[in-house]
């Protein structure tokens, strides 16, 4: 548990040292602070998963001792620590490509990713339902600051982004107070056992439900997300879509596997897994009609995010555990491949000079690596073998094959994968154009192209550590 | 695990193309000599451990390695001895291949590019043959379609790009397809390795309608690369590639990969015995051979040459699924052997094909009067691949048919003589022509469109030439050959032996 309490502290820590003494320092060693913090941060995280892969079970903790009851409770289960694992890896990639490609980054950006990996460390950890509600907050407010360092031209989308958010928050907190007040508790654990399915639980779930769909951009909640993620600075917008609508899928989880009542969480599954499925297509459609490529990358996020929720309906309707490991394998698969997908679009855009999908005519001659890059998480996103999307796009089909009348849902999935391929062999097509090739302005960043790459490497490299992350999984989610 | 050289020689077939391939793309463009070298050491590396592997299969030792990938489905390589007719077919053509290629794209741009996806393409398509169980397979059939894509678009023009497009959208669509089947099939059986005789025979009646949906699935997501009618479409649009390229969708790798899987899921995945229970083999049966006349009169219709080979492709690896849905042995080794044969005859037509087009700049049927003065050697081995693919003894295609119609016989069913009486007739119909126009007219008054290599000893370079020479001599070789132990047919017989057991 002291692990994990690190892993947390540490990144929050430098973000406040960076913050008070930031403007002290160089840029570049605000950098290395920021950098280095993500790695101690890392490590600790693989020692709290050996920990409790050894305890075998969820190890609990009262911050400051208090009785339960009384006391702030954290949770480390296998899940929440590879959910650790897996943003400390994500924050030192990201953090990497900031520090070590060509353009820089604005110095800003240190104190706040440092904020944003200790609030999501915080939010993996919590087992309260108000803490979990700062955590979000302080998450969403981290988020809107950072899509807004790219400058003028981002406040507009920052500013609904910040609107939006709070509107979510406030949805989400009313539903607490509602829950409060039926039962007088907000531990998640404790809670659990209590909950009944009468007219004020509904109300709040319903709430808390709303809320955090808008927060993680899941259909029909999903518009605000395009033009933000869009709009960041590159790096940004890979950490936002990697991680950070992450966070409020992951509260959502919590919602409804443990706190609601289980004939309440049969209802609402069907109609999770319908939004999930209408979302992959949906966002998968608007991807292929997308004419930038930031935000073609964006709302294959909405459409990405469909598997999650879909993954997260059918566990809620079967009570099924691989569902419940296709969900976690799908939101580390897409995480990885989409901060590759991000860091990708924007080397390229910087290199050739335009916003626009036509002007990657081209690209395999005039930014090689980077279109690889593209390419090779485009197909993690498709799912194919043997890539991390693969993996969870497995775990997920069989019990759904399994059984004659689930195969409506396959056909769901089949229907994504043929989508999300569309919108990325779009791209990768064009990039093959040799008649009216697009000429890069600048020389291409060598190193920026390259660290673009690794996370896509990553992903395909999942496939090999695919068993133990299964396992690991399997071995108790809660 | 212990590491021996039997474990490590399936990985090390495909790391001998792989690991070239990975360096060919770190080469830089002028440095050819380095990319030849890289290519052909590539090669002679492969064939020397195909040969080894080889002999040992034949001694009766087993080559398989292992890894973990998913839940009660490992990833598997195993060198049994259909993988290795296979394995062993596009080693041989892929030198020949290479060969060509180096000529056909001496100063044109991006040959790095091309060389290095052209090793990848070769070495997913090992991977493939060596497949030790369905997930394997599936693993490397996805690859292949991501390593090849980039060759269909090499040119990079608007037509490339739009036959890249299409090309796509088939074998995308139908890897997906094939990735339902499967896991159809592992949440039945799980995913055993590939065995004689198959592993469903016992589940055959419990689960009869979902072993059919999956037999389904994955017919019509192998039948796209092995070009069933209706999921032929791509092909003849994939012509807009090099000749390389094109040899190796219909010889080497992509055609075959279909024809592979096909044999591969109804000898060893379901079985012989489980195929004729769940009453599988007469549609299989029907749409071979409705592709088989199809294709053949949709060839006659075209006048482009590489068309027109297209075209015949589509009609002539149908045989391979007819012989399989047979469910004779005796043709069953006219199937497993075609594999082989026709890779031969039409590697040999699409080097031909290219020889012309350079050469000459030849592209239409109506240019080829009089080709047999300028270019008689290419004339010559062409017309050896075209009296191939009618049937004419004693080419490699006669053999096929031979064992084809006696094992359609064998089984009782007349109606495939038909079939294939037909579909011979249309081959001449389409074939014949070519060759009368090439040797028997006179050549165009007005002279050739280009006429390169005009003022050299050889009709074109040596190294567009000798490859046809080869792979032509091959055809006739293993039909002449046909009764030794070491052809391509009795590596066949040596095949189905242990696949029904006799």
């Amino acid at each position: 548990m002291n692990f994990a309490l690190l892993s947390l502290a540490i990144p929050l820590f430098s973000g406040l040292l960076l913050l008070l003494c930031g403007r002290a320092l160089r840029t570049r060693i605000t950098g290395f602070i920021a950098i280095a913090s993500t790695l101690i941060s890392l490590v600790c995280a693989w020692f709290a998963l050996q920990e409790v892969a050894a305890a075998g079970t969820s190890l609990l903790l009262n911050l400051g001792g208090w009785e339960t009851g009384l006391a702030i409770r954290m949770r480390l289960s296998s899940l929440s620590a590879l959910l650790l694992l897996f943003t400390a890896l994500m924050h030192l990639l990201i953090g990497l490509y900031a520090g070590l490609n060509r353009a820089g980054i604005n110095r800003d950006f240190w104190a706040l990713s440092c904020f944003l990996h200790g609030s999501l460390a915080a939010l993996w950890l919590s087992a309260d339902l108000f803490n979990l509600y700062i955590t979000l907050e302080l998450l969403g407010l981290t988020a809107v600051a950072m899509v807004a360092l790219s400058g003028k031209k981002a406040y507009r989308p920052a500013a609904h982004y910040l609107i939006l958010s709070l509107a979510a928050s406030l949805f989400y907190l009313l539903g607490v107070a509602l829950l409060y007040g039926r039962y007088g508790e907000l531990d998640v654990l404790l809670l659990a056992p209590r909950t009944e399915a009468d007219v004020t639980t509904r109300l709040a779930l319903l709430l808390m439900t709303t809320g955090l769909m808008l927060k993680s951009a899941l259909w029909p909640l999903h518009l605000w997300l395009p033009p933000a993620h869009a709009s960041a600075p590159t790096a940004v917008s890979a950490l936002l879509s990697g991680l950070v609508v992450k966070g409020p899928l992951y509260i959502l989880w919590v919602l409804w596997s443990e706190v609601a009542p289980p004939a309440l969480a049969q209802q609402i599954g069907p109609v999770l897994a319908i939004a999930g499925m209408i979302a992959l297509t949906a966002g998968g459609l608007s991807a292929m009609r997308s004419p930038s490529i930031k935000t073609l990358v964006a709302y294959s996020t909405v459409a990405q995010l469909g598997y999650a929720l879909m993954a997260l309906g059918l566990l809620l309707t079967w009570q099924l555990p691989q569902m419940h490991i296709a969900l976690w394998l799908f939101v580390i698969a897409h995480g990885l491949a989409k901060a590759s997908l991000f860091l990708a679009a924007g080397e390229m855009q910087s290199s050739l000079g335009t916003r626009r999908v036509a002007g990657l005519r081209g690209a395999t001659q005039t930014v090689p690596v980077a279109m690889f890059a593209f390419a090779v998480a485009g197909g993690s996103l498709i799912g194919l073998p043997p890539s991390g999307g693969f993996l969870a796009k497995w775990v997920l089909l069989e019990p759904l094959l399994s059984q004659p009348q689930n195969w409506p849902w396959a056909l769901g999935v089949l229907l994504g994968t043929l989508v999300s391929a569309a919108y990325i062999f779009r791209v990768v097509a064009l990039s093959f154009d040799r008649a009216r090739i697009n000429p890069p302005d600048i020389n291409p960043d060598r190193v920026g192209h390259w660290l673009a790459l690794l996370p896509a490497l990553m992903v395909w490299g999942m496939a090999l550590s695919g068993e133990w992350l299964i396992q690991l999984l399997a071995g108790g989610g809660v | 695990m212990t590491l021996s050289w039997t474990t490590l020689l399936p990985v090390l077939i495909i790391l001998s193309s792989l690991i070239p391939g990975l360096l060919i793309f770190a080469t830089p463009e002028a440095a050819a000599r380095r990319r030849i070298t890289l290519n052909l050491t590539g090669v002679s590396l492969k064939l020397l451990l195909v040969g080894l592997m080889l002999a040992g299969v034949s001694q009766g030792l087993e080559f398989r390695f292992e890894l973990t990938f998913l839940p009660g489905a490992q990833l598997v390589l195993q060198g049994d001895a259909l993988a290795l007719q296979f394995v062993a077919l596009s080693s041989v053509l892929w030198l020949m291949t290479t060969i060509y290629a180096i000529a056909y794209l001496e100063n044109s741009p991006l040959r790095s590019r091309f060389f290095g996806y052209f090793s990848l393409c070769v070495s997913t398509t090992v991977g493939l043959a060596l497949a030790g169980n369905m997930i394997t397979f599936l693993l490397f059939y996805e690859l292949l379609t991501l390593a090849t894509f980039p060759l269909v678009v090499h040119r990079g023009t608007p037509e490339a790009l739009r036959a890249g497009r299409v090309y796509l959208a088939y074998t995308l669509g139908g890897g997906a397809l094939l990735l339902m089947g499967i896991a159809l099939l592992h949440s039945i059986a799980g995913t055993p390795d590939f065995v004689p005789g198959g592993y469903l025979t016992a589940l055959a009646d419990e689960h009869a309608f979902s072993l059919r949906i999956a037999f389904g699935l994955m017919i019509l997501g192998l039948g796209v690369k092995a070009a069933l009618v209706p999921l032929h479409g791509w092909l003849p649009q994939a012509m807009v590639a090099p000749a390389p390229v094109s040899a190796l969708l219909h010889a080497v790798a992509v055609v075959k990969a279909g024809a592979f899987g096909i044999i591969r899921v109804v000898y060893d995945v379901y079985g012989i015995e489980a195929t004729t229970l769940l009453s599988l083999t007469q549609p299989l049966m029907w749409l071979a051979a409705i592709t088989i006349i199809f294709a053949s009169i949709r060839a006659l219709q075209q006048q482009d040459i590489k068309k027109r080979l297209a075209y015949s492709t589509v009609s002539q690896v149908s045989y391979i699924t007819l012989g399989v849905s047979l469910v004779g042995p005796i043709a069953a080794v006219g199937a497993i052997v075609h594999l082989v044969h026709q890779g031969l005859m039409k590697v040999t037509l699409f080097f031909c094909a290219g020889n012309f087009a350079e050469t000459l700049g030849i592209h239409k049927i109506q240019e080829m009067d009089g080709l047999g003065q300028r270019m008689p050697w290419s004339m010559a081995a062409f017309t050896v691949g075209a009296l191939g693919m009618i049937g004419v003894p004693p080419i490699a295609g006669f053999i096929s048919k031979w064992y084809l119609i006696t094992g359609a016989l064998e089984v009782n069913q007349q109606w495939v003589l038909l079939v294939l009486g037909g579909s011979a007739l249309l081959n001449a119909a389409y074939f014949l022509p070519l060759i009368y126009r090439g040797w028997f007219r006179a050549p165009p008054a007005g002279g050739w469109h280009d006429n390169n290599f005009a003022d050299q000893r050889l009709e074109t370079h040596w190294m567009l030439l000798l490859p046809p020479l080869i792979t032509a001599l091959l055809s006739i070789l293993v039909g002449v050959f046909a009764g030794t132990i070491f052809s391509p047919l009795g590596w066949s017989q040596f095949i189905v032996n242990r696949e029904f057991g006799l």
